[in-house]
């Protein structure tokens, strides 16, 4: 026998409350795991997005929340001038309800703008030129949309016949209906309107020159931000407050396991007041009460904390496929998150005992050695 | 019997109380009210008297499970309230024997009996070779797996014994040792303490209400409301008037 027999042992003499408050760390950490998950899979799959298309530099408006607020697509001309600019292109973006679909990415794509380029068709063909009132979907989309080609999808008020399924080599391009800007511009009501400009540099160009071509357009147009593409999440305002509200939601659910492991190990402190009055009348130190209490609240946790991820890990593939969710980003399960939520929940366990460690450590042993 | 106490066994007190009080809910509950005793290395004294008489609380203040209220407790010339390490004195100098045993349920016989020396640096292969031989010792070899539910009255008192010996102490406190138990299984618990304190010279202070359990000790002492109303050795008080 092992101190840690002892800690075990104590742990699973009461069973049923035991896994009962498992389940409530576990609960906490699935939300932890699945939020964070989500909200870094979006992140990824932008960056993953912007790395397919090969976009160096984004210009736009944050103001308008998740999505950029709408400037006028004249800025590209003067953009379009500035040194270290190889090519520009213009995009509007907008997050709708279409069809059966709750919230499904539309892009509004500047015709023979670089930003077609990597699309591959798979099924049918590229619309052939701006005016064609026709679509391509990415093969994520269609699966949603349960649309082929020949099939219309509604966007707004308006019908576009489905001329091709791309793969767009990344989930957000995967998941998008792409269409040329004239006709999205109409369709939606921002005629002359763009909410994004994607700059592509020379190869080889250094990220200092990068740096100095944003900080001019930035100059020259101080209503918009020119992000470097590596940059995007980290600075958008929008990715900062998805990331906070997955945190905050998650600590909500970890109070909450804070607050059930707590209870747990004060009603076994209580409950084992005589078992601590034996102990500390057969020599044990305090400290050493004190550090069993804290070892029994860290193993809840970290057996809580290893079920969540399990119980997380689930529930964002549950996720993945759900039809809102699909196409529209891929979740991250990342091993930095496993083991940021396993710390966190050992972090729960050890917190939660430390009052009932306190209390335990107060005991009198003769009255303790009475119940 | 492979057990040995490490202790030196010097003549002298091995514990001097001098005015001991010891009084509860702000001196409204006076159990003890001034004890003046004094108790040579490799005694066996018995404290004798009736429920609520302060007997056990005495045992409390002796084995560091509680303070006095006032009054000096040394151990070996070192105030027992005033000990840096209570933990280390409960778990090396005494052992303690109670009447409800208080085993641990989950744990095994043989788990029950190591659980004490957690506290010195033994391996987990030495705590369990001593577990072994003090059970062993107490004739209780067959049952080291077994939980203390499994267990006889007598059977359990013997563990808490082989437990009570598991840090090799110099002083045993039982606190009514065969008070649980039918007749015959207190002879066979008197036996083995009497055996253990001869033997090795323990110092043993045990506290009973029954006459018979108590006259196994060299000396007797009879408390009643808290105060020690009379010394005698065995044969006097089985004679005495008072008993």
């Amino acid at each position: 026998m092992n101190f840690l027999t002892i800690v075990i042992r104590s742990l699973w003499r009461r069973p049923v409350r035991t896994s009962l408050t498992l389940v409530g760390i576990s609960i906490g950490i699935a939300a932890v795991i699945t939020l964070v998950g989500l909200a870094s899979g979006y992140e990824k799959s932008v960056v993953r997005q912007l790395d397919v298309i090969g976009i160096d530099v984004i210009v736009s408006n944050m103001e308008g929340g998740m999505m950029p607020k709408a400037f006028d697509e004249s800025m590209k001309a003067e953009i379009a001038k500035l040194p270290d600019t190889e090519k520009v292109t213009t995009v509007l973006m907008q997050m709708l309800s279409v069809e059966d679909a709750p919230m499904m990415m539309v892009s509004g794509r500047e015709w023979e703008g670089f930003t077609w380029d990597q699309l591959e068709v798979e099924e049918g063909r590229m619309p052939k030129d701006a005016s064609e009132k026709a679509v391509v979907i990415g093969r994520l989309a269609a699966e949603v949309l349960k649309k082929k080609v020949g099939d219309t999808v509604q966007i707004e008020t308006d019908e576009f016949q489905v001329v091709g399924i791309v793969d767009g080599q990344s989930v957000v391009e995967n998941g998008a209906i792409i269409l040329a800007l004239p006709l999205f511009q109409e369709v939606s009501g921002y005629q002359g309107k763009v909410n994004f400009i994607d700059i592509k540099v020379p190869k080889n160009t250094d990220s200092g020159r990068i740096t100095a071509l944003c900080e001019k357009i930035e100059a020259l147009f101080p209503e918009v931000r020119a992000v470097k593409a590596g940059e995007v999440v980290g600075t958008s305002q929008g990715f900062r407050i998805a990331r906070a509200m997955s945190w905050s939601t998650s600590l909500l659910a970890i109070i909450v396991g804070v607050l059930g492991v707590m209870n747990t190990m004060l009603m076994t402190v209580f409950e084992r007041t005589h078992e601590i009055g034996i102990l500390l009348a057969l020599g044990w130190k305090r400290r050493r009460i004190v550090f069993l209490v804290l070892c029994e609240s860290a193993i809840l946790g970290l057996l809580g904390g290893m079920v969540g991820v399990i119980l997380g890990a689930g529930a964002l593939k549950i996720l993945e496929l759900t039809p809102t969710i699909r196409g529209m980003l891929e979740p991250d399960l990342s091993g930095g998150l496993v083991i940021q939520a396993i710390c966190i929940a050992v972090g729960v366990g050890v917190v939660s005992g430390l009052y009932p460690a306190w209390r335990s450590s107060r005991l009198t042993p003769s009255l303790a050695l009475q119940g | 019997m492979t057990y040995d106490s490490p202790h030196a066994h010097v003549p002298g007190p091995v514990f001097e109380a001098d005015q001991l009080v010891k009084e509860y809910d702000d001196g409204r509950v006076p159990a003890l009210r001034g004890i003046t005793l004094r108790i040579e290395d490799g005694e066996f004294v018995s404290i004798i008297g009736p429920s609520g008489c302060g007997k056990s609380t005495l045992l409390n203040m002796l084995g560091a499970l509680d303070r006095p209220t006032s009054g000096s407790l040394k151990f070996k010339g070192t105030s027992i309230p005033d000990l840096a390490d209570p933990a280390k004195y409960r778990g090396q100098e005494v052992g303690f024997i109670f009447q409800a045993f208080h085993l641990l349920p989950t744990f095994t016989v043989e788990e029950n009996v190591q659980i004490p020396m957690f506290e010195l640096p033994w391996s987990r292969a030495q705590r369990k070779k001593r577990a072994g031989e003090l059970l062993d010792a107490v004739g209780l070899s067959h049952r080291l797996g077994h939980l203390p539910t499994k267990l006889s009255g007598g059977e359990r008192q013997r563990a808490a014994i082989a437990r009570s010996l598991a840090n090799e102490p110099g002083v045993l406190l039982a606190d009514e040792p065969t008070g649980n138990l039918d007749s015959q299984n207190a002879v066979q618990i008197m036996d083995l303490l009497c055996r253990l304190q001869t033997e090795h010279r323990i110092t043993l202070l045990l506290v009973s209400h029954d006459l018979h359990v108590a006259s196994h000790a060299n000396r007797i002492i009879r408390m009643k409301d808290g105060l020690i109303v009379s010394e005698s050795r065995p044969g006097d008080v089985t004679h005495s008037p008072q008993a």
